[in-house]
C-alpha cells in the first residue's frame, strides 16, 4: 500500500499506511505522552494520555495510540485542547499517587515524573487524602509491587496475557478499587514476569533485585549481549563503582523485540560478589600470574588423554579459537566437555533466523521445551501464533506452555520416539498445504533422543513440506564452539589432570585426578589444593558470541577489569607461550580479524524526541 | 412488589403495549391468537428479501432506545450480510440505568414480543445465533424470557427450519453478574466472551468486529420489541407517529416524587409535563416538582421551567439533555439536589469499571469533593473542583460513556442550581423547603 500524507503541528510528513498517530509523531520527533500504549502490545486506549485532535474527525479530542494515520489528516497536538486534555488526565493520575520520589527506585528515569513536568498542570489543587494499600507486596523473590503508585495502565497484565500467555497477574476488584495482583497471591513463576518492570512507566513494579541501589544518574550503562543462553538477546548492563549492578532489556528486533528472561535479567550478582577470586593461587598460598601460569602448564603438558578439559558454556569466539590451537598443538588427545551443551551436531549450513518465525505459516517444535531451553524464541513463537496467523504442531513427551492455547497440536512422543513421529508429520493436516513456510525447531529432548536420526528426519520434513530449520543450541556459545571444534562431548572419567575452566564440571571431579588447575570467578569446594586462575566474568570481557541462529553477536563490558584479573583470551596466551607454543595478540582485535568477524558499525543514531512547551 | 403500571391515554398510540394485560400473553398461543403475535416473522422470513426488512426499519425511522438513539436500521445496514462466517445479534437486556424499568415491563408482559423481535434481526442481517444478555438481577424476566424461547423453539420459529424456511435460528441466554458497565455495548461482548468487562476502543464497532471479532448487531430490548410492530403496521405507518426526528413512541419510565409511577407508553413529541403532571399524577399534595432526570440518571437534569421540553430526542438535545433510556426521576422541592447529585456519583463511582483514568479517579475524587462540601467544609476551591472534575470526564476524555454520565451529572446540576451548591459550599447551610433537610 502507498504511504500516506499527514501534517502533524505543520510538520508535512510521510509515513506507511496503518501507522499510528502516536508513531508518526516520533518521526518528526514530537512526543505526545503514553502510558498505557506500548508498541509492542496490542493498542488499548485506556489511560487517555495521549489525547490529541485531528480533523477531518470528530469535535472531540481522540486517542492517538489506537488511531491509524490517514490521508490528508491533520493533527494537532498543541491547541488548546489537546493540551488541556492532557494536563487533566495528568492531574487525575496524580491524584491518587504518592508523593514517593524521594524513595522510589523509578525517580529519575520515571515517565510519570518527565510527563508531568513536560505537559502538565504547574500547580496542583489536590489536598484531599488518597487512596492506600498495603505496600510494598512481594510479586515474586525478585519483583516487588508498590499498588499506590500503579497508575493502571495494564501493560503488565496486557503483556503477560498477550506476549507470555501466562494468567498469573491479573487486576482485583472495579474502579478506583482496582488493584494489581497475582493469582491466588501466589508468587510470580515465569521466567518471563521480569520484563513487567521494564514494562511499567512508574515505580510501581521495581527489581528487589536493584532495590534500593543507584539513582539512573549514577550508573553507566552500556548494550551488550547476554551470555545465559544461546539465543543472545540484547541487554544493557549497568555499572556502578565497578559493579555490576542492573540488567535491563535493549531492543534487538531480530532477535528478541526487546523481552529478556528473568536469567539473562536477575542472574548476575555473582559479578558483585565480596568472595570472588581476584589473584592467583598456588595450593590455597597467592601467587603471581608467571608462576601459576608455568605451575598449569607443567602440571597438564604432554598428558595426551589423560588430560580433562572442562569448558563453560560462555567461552567466547576467540577463546576457542586460541583453544583450538593448544588442541592441536600441546594439548593434543585431552578429553574436552563442555557445559550447558546439547547433543545437537554442528549446523550442516545456514539455518534459518529467528526473525523469520514471524513469516511462518506452521511452526513445528520438537524435543524441546523452548520456555526453558531458549526462552525468548519462545516468546517469538507465541507471537506468531497469536498475531501472525501460524499453526503450531509440538511434539513432546511432556506438557508445555504452548498447550495454553486450545488450537496448539500436541503429539506426546514416547521418549526416544521423536524422530519416528517427525516422519509421520509429512501427512499432518496442517502441513498438507501449509501457504507459506513451515519452520521446524528441534531440540535434543535433554538427551532422550538419537539426534543423529532426529537431525535427519527435520531435513527430510523440511524438504518435503518446504521448511526452513533451527537446531535448537542451548549453551551460549555452543554454535561458536562447535565452528572452532572445541565443544566437546567426551567423558572425563579416568583423567588424570583437570583444566577446570569456568564451574566445576557437572559430574564432578572424577576420583582419578590428582591435578587441577581451577580457572573460575568463584571459590570452589574441591578445589582447596588447585593451581587457580581468577577469571574475569561476562560482564568484564571483551569477545564475541555466536548465537543459536549463526549471527556473531559482539560483547561489550560494562565493569572495567580490575589488575590483576586478565581476560580469557590474555590468559590463554600466556599459558599457550608457557606450553611451548608462543600465542602473541596485542588485543583482541587482531584475534578477530583473523577469524574474520568484525564488531558492526554503530547505526544512525534515532531521531530524538523532542520535548513539547512546559505548560499548558 | 407494586405491580408496574402502563398505560397512555389514547388507545391508538400504544404501539407496544397495545395487548398488555391480556391474561396469559406471555404463553404463546395467546400471543398468536389475540395479538397478532409471529405474523411478522413469518412475514419476514417468507414474504420478503432481507434487505427489504432492513429497509422497513430505516423508512420507520425507528431509534435505539437503550440510551444512544442511534438510528436502527442504519446500525442494521452496518452488517456486511454477505461476508463469509458467522454473525451475531446481541441483546442488551442488561438494562441498569437508574430511573429505568422499561425493558423488565416488556419481558414480564410479552416476552414474545422480544423474541420475534429478535429472530426478525438475525433473519435481516445474516445471522443464525442470538444472545440475550439479560442482568443476573432480572430472576422473573430471566425465567419468562426461557419459557417462551422454549415454547417458540417447540413451534420450531428457532430451530434449523423456521417457516419450512433452510435458516436455522437460535437464541441463548446469558446472565449478567451485576455490573452496570455490562450494559455499554463492548464491555456487554467482552463479559458475553467470559473476559473482564471493560469497554473496548472504537473503532472498531461491534457491526465490524463484535462478539467474538465476529459482525455483531447490537440491539436493546424495547428496540427488537418494536420492530414485529413496524413489519405489521408498515415503516411509514409507524413513522407517522412522533415528530420527524423521533418517529413513534416509546416506554417512559416514570418514578421518584409522583402519585403514580410506572412504565408509560408514550408518542415522542408530548411534553415531560404531559408525561409527569398528567400520566404519572404529578408530585404528593403540597409539593411541587423542582427537578428532573429525562432520559436515566445519566441525562443532563432539567429544572421544573423546563417541563414544557418535549420528549422528543432532538427539543431533549437543543435542551442540553437527552433522551436516553426514558427513565424520568422526578424529584419535588423537598429535597437537596446537591445530595442528590452526590449520591448518583456514588453510584457512578462504584460502577466504574476502572479501565480509563479520568473516570477512574475523578469520579471517586468527585464524590469526596461532595462529602467535604456536605460535611460543611466546602468552599470555592471545592466548586472548582467538582467544575474541573466535570470538564476532565467530558468531551472524549473518558473511553465510554459512563465517564461522561458522571461529568453530566455535575454539570446539570452546577448549571441549573449554582445557589444552591454556594449555600452548601460556601455558606455552609442547606435551604431545601420547609422541611429540615435529612439525611
Amino acid at each position: 500500500m502507498p504511504d500516506i500524507n499527514l501534517t502533524i503541528d505543520g510538520h508535512k510528513i510521510s509515513v506507511p499506511a496503518g501507522t499510528l498517530i502516536v508513531e508518526a509523531a516520533k518521526t518528526v520527533g514530537i512526543e505526545i505522552p503514553v502510558f498505557c500504549y506500548h508498541h509492542k502490545l496490542d493498542p488499548v486506549g485506556a489511560c487517555r494520555l495521549c489525547l490529541v485532535d485531528f480533523s477531518p474527525g470528530p469535535p472531540r479530542p481522540q486517542t492517538a495510540c489506537t488511531t491509524p494515520v490517514s490521508e490528508g489528516m491533520v493533527v494537532r497536538t498543541q491547541s488548546a485542547m489537546a493540551v488541556q486534555a492532557r494536563a487533566d488526565i495528568l492531574e487525575f493520575e496524580l491524584a491518587n499517587h504518592p508523593l514517593d520520589c524521594p524513595v522510589c527506585d523509578k525517580g529519575g528515569e520515571c515517565p510519570l515524573q518527565d510527563f508531568t513536568f513536560r505537559h502538565g498542570y504547574p500547580t496542583s489543587r489536590i489536598d484531599g487524602p488518597r487512596l492506600h494499600f498495603k505496600k510494598p507486596i512481594p510479586l515474586s523473590e525478585k519483583i516487588a509491587l508498590d499498588r499506590e503508585r500503579c497508575v493502571l495502565c495494564y501493560r503488565c497484565t496486557r503483556y503477560y496475557d498477550e506476549v507470555a500467555w501466562e494468567q498469573e497477574l491479573t487486576t482485583d476488584q472495579r474502579g478506583v478499587q482496582s488493584y494489581i495482583t497475582s493469582q491466588f497471591d501466589q508468587p510470580l513463576q515465569s521466567i518471563f514476569s521480569g520484563n513487567i518492570i521494564d514494562l511499567c512507566p512508574v515505580g510501581a513494579l521495581t527489581s528487589r533485585v536493584w532495590r534500593f541501589e543507584s539513582r539512573p544518574w549514577d550508573m553507566t550503562s552500556t548494550a551488550t549481549i547476554c551470555s545465559r543462553c544461546a539465543v543472545g538477546c540484547s541487554v544493557t548492563q549497568w555499572q556502578r563503582r565497578g559493579q555490576l549492578v542492573r540488567v535491563t532489556s535493549h531492543e534487538n528486533d531480530d532477535i528478541d523485540e526487546g523481552w529478556i528472561c528473568d536469567r539473562g535479567r536477575f542472574d548476575y550478582t555473582d559479578v558483585n560478589d565480596p568472595l570472588r577470586l581476584r589473584t592467583p593461587s598456588i595450593g590455597g598460598t597467592r601467587s603471581t600470574w608467571a608462576a601459576a601460569v608455568n605451575a598449569v602448564a607443567s602440571g597438564i603438558k604432554g598428558k595426551g588423554a589423560k588430560l580433562g578439559v572442562s569448558l563453560p558454556q560462555d567461552i567466547t569466539n576467540e577463546e576457542a579459537f586460541l583453544f583450538r590451537r593448544l588442541l592441536d598443538g600441546p594439548l593434543k588427545g585431552a578429553k574436552v566437555k563442555m557445559h550447558g551443551r546439547t547433543a545437537i551436531p554442528a549446523p550442516a549450513g545456514d539455518t534459518m533466523r529467528i526473525r523469520e518465525i514471524d513469516d511462518a505459516r506452521v511452526i513445528v517444535v520438537v524435543a524441546s521445551d523452548l520456555e526453558n531451553d531458549v526462552p525468548i524464541i519462545d516468546l517469538r513463537v507465541k507471537k506468531a501464533v497469536s498475531k501472525r496467523g501460524a499453526k503450531l504442531i509440538v511434539v513432546y513427551p511432556d506438557g508445555v506452555d504452548f498447550d495454553r492455547n486450545p488450537s496448539t497440536v500436541h503429539i506426546r512422543n514416547a521418549k526416544g520416539q521423536a524422530a519416528a513421529e517427525v516422519r509421520k508429520l509429512a501427512s499432518h493436516d496442517l502441513l498438507k498445504s501449509p501457504g507459506g513456510f513451515v519452520a521446524i525447531l528441534f531440540g535434543d529432548g535433554h538427551g532422550s533422543e538419537d539426534m543423529d536420526e532426529l537431525a535427519s528426519a527435520c531435513g527430510d520434513l523440511a524438504g518435503k513440506v518446504g521448511g526452513k530449520e533451527m537446531p535448537l543450541y542451548r549453551a551460549t556459545n555452543e554454535r561458536g564452539a562447535l565452528t572452532a571444534g572445541v565443544a566437546g562431548w567426551d567423558s572425563l572419567d579416568g583423567v588424570e589432570a583437570l583444566l577446570s575452566w569456568g564451574p566445576p564440571p557437572t559430574a564432578g571431579v572424577p576420583a582419578s585426578v590428582k591435578f587441577i588447575a581451577a580457572w573460575d570467578h568463584l571459590p570452589r569446594a574441591g578445589y582447596e589444593n588447585a593451581v587457580v586462575f581468577p577469571a574475569a566474568t561476562f560482564a568484564e570481557r571483551q569477545g564475541s558470541y555466536t548465537n543459536v541462529e549463526g549471527t556473531v553477536q559482539f560483547l561489550r563490558p560494562p565493569v572495567a577489569l580490575r589488575q590483576p584479573l586478565m581476560e580469557g583470551w590474555q590468559v590463554l596466551c600466556e599459558l599457550g607461550t608457557a606450553l611451548g607454543l608462543p600465542l602473541d595478540y596485542a588485543g583482541i582485535f587482531p584475534i578477530q580479524r583473523e577469524l574474520g568477524i568484525q564488531a558492526p558499525e554503530p547505526g544512525p543514531a534515532p531521531t530524538p524526541v523532542l520535548v513539547g512547551p512546559a505548560h499548558p | 412488589m407494586t405491580e408496574l403500571r402502563g398505560s397512555s391515554g389514547d388507545a391508538s398510540h400504544h404501539v407496544l403495549t397495545r395487548w398488555f394485560g391480556t391474561p396469559d400473553l406471555h404463553r404463546l398461543e395467546t400471543y398468536a391468537s389475540k395479538a397478532g403475535g409471529y405474523t411478522a416473522l413469518r412475514k419476514a422470513m417468507l414474504d420478503m428479501a432481507p434487505a427489504d426488512i432492513t429497509n422497513e426499519v430505516k423508512t420507520s425511522g425507528l431509534r435505539g432506545r437503550g440510551g444512544a438513539g442511534f438510528a436502527t436500521g442504519i446500525k442494521w445496514s452496518f452488517i456486511n450480510r454477505d461476508a463469509p462466517g458467522p454473525k451475531y445479534v446481541v441483546v442488551n437486556a442488561d438494562e441498569s440505568e437508574p430511573g429505568t424499568a422499561k425493558d423488565r415491563y416488556i419481558l414480564e408482559n410479552s416476552p414474545h414480543m422480544v423474541v420475534e423481535g429478535i429472530l426478525i434481526a438475525a433473519y435481516a442481517v445474516g445471522a443464525n445465533q442470538a444472545w440475550v444478555y439479560i442482568r443476573g438481577e432480572y430472576d422473573r424476566p430471566y425465567q419468562m424470557l426461557t419459557e417462551a424461547i422454549e415454547e417458540a423453539r417447540a413451534k420450531g420459529y428457532i430451530g434449523p427450519k423456521p417457516f419450512g424456511k433452510d435458516y436455522p435460528l437460535d437464541i441463548r441466554l446469558y446472565r449478567g453478574h451485576g455490573a452496570y458497565i455490562c450494559g455499554e455495548e463492548t464491555a456487554l461482548l467482552e463479559s458475553l466472551e467470559g473476559k473482564r468487562a471493560q469497554p473496548r476502543s472504537r473503532p472498531p464497532f461491534p457491526a465490524v468486529k463484535g462478539a467474538w471479532g465476529r459482525p455483531t448487531l447490537l440491539n436493546n430490548v424495547e428496540t427488537l420489541a418494536t420492530v414485529p410492530a413496524i413489519l405489521n403496521m408498515g415503516g411509514a405507518e409507524y413513522a407517522k407517529l412522533g415528530t420527524a426526528k423521533s418517529p413513534g413512541t416509546r416506554l417512559l419510565t416514570v418514578s421518584g416524587n409522583v402519585r403514580k409511577p410506572g412504565v408509560y407508553e408514550v408518542e415522542l413529541g408530548k411534553t415531560f409535563r404531559h408525561v409527569i403532571m398528567e400520566l404519572a399524577g404529578g408530585p404528593p399534595e403540597g409539593r411541587k416538582v423542582k427537578v428532573f432526570w429525562p432520559g436515566g440518571s445519566s441525562a443532563p437534569v432539567l429544572p421544573e421551567s423546563m417541563l414544557d421540553t418535549t420528549t422528543d430526542m432532538e427539543a431533549l438535545a437543543a435542551a442540553r439533555s437527552m433522551g436516553g433510556s426514558g427513565g424520568v426521576i422526578v424529584m419535588d422541592d423537598t429535597h437537596c439536589v446537591v445530595k442528590a447529585a452526590h449520591r448518583l456519583l456514588k453510584f457512578y463511582a462504584y460502577e466504574s469499571c476502572g479501565k480509563c483514568t479520568p473516570c477512574r479517579v475523578g469520579g471517586d475524587w468527585a464524590v469526596r469533593t461532595y462529602e467535604r462540601i456536605l460535611a460543611g467544609q466546602g468552599s470555592q476551591v471545592e466548586l472548582d473542583i467538582l467544575q474541573r472534575v466535570s470538564d476532565g470526564l467530558q468531551n472524549g476524555r473518558c473511553l465510554c460513556g459512563l465517564g461522561d454520565s458522571a461529568g453530566w451529572v455535575i454539570d446539570g446540576t452546577l448549571r441549573h442550581f449554582r445557589e444552591e451548591y454556594e449555600d452548601h459550599a460556601l455558606r455552609h447551610e442547606c435551604n431545601v423547603g420547609k422541611v429540615a433537610a435529612h439525611a
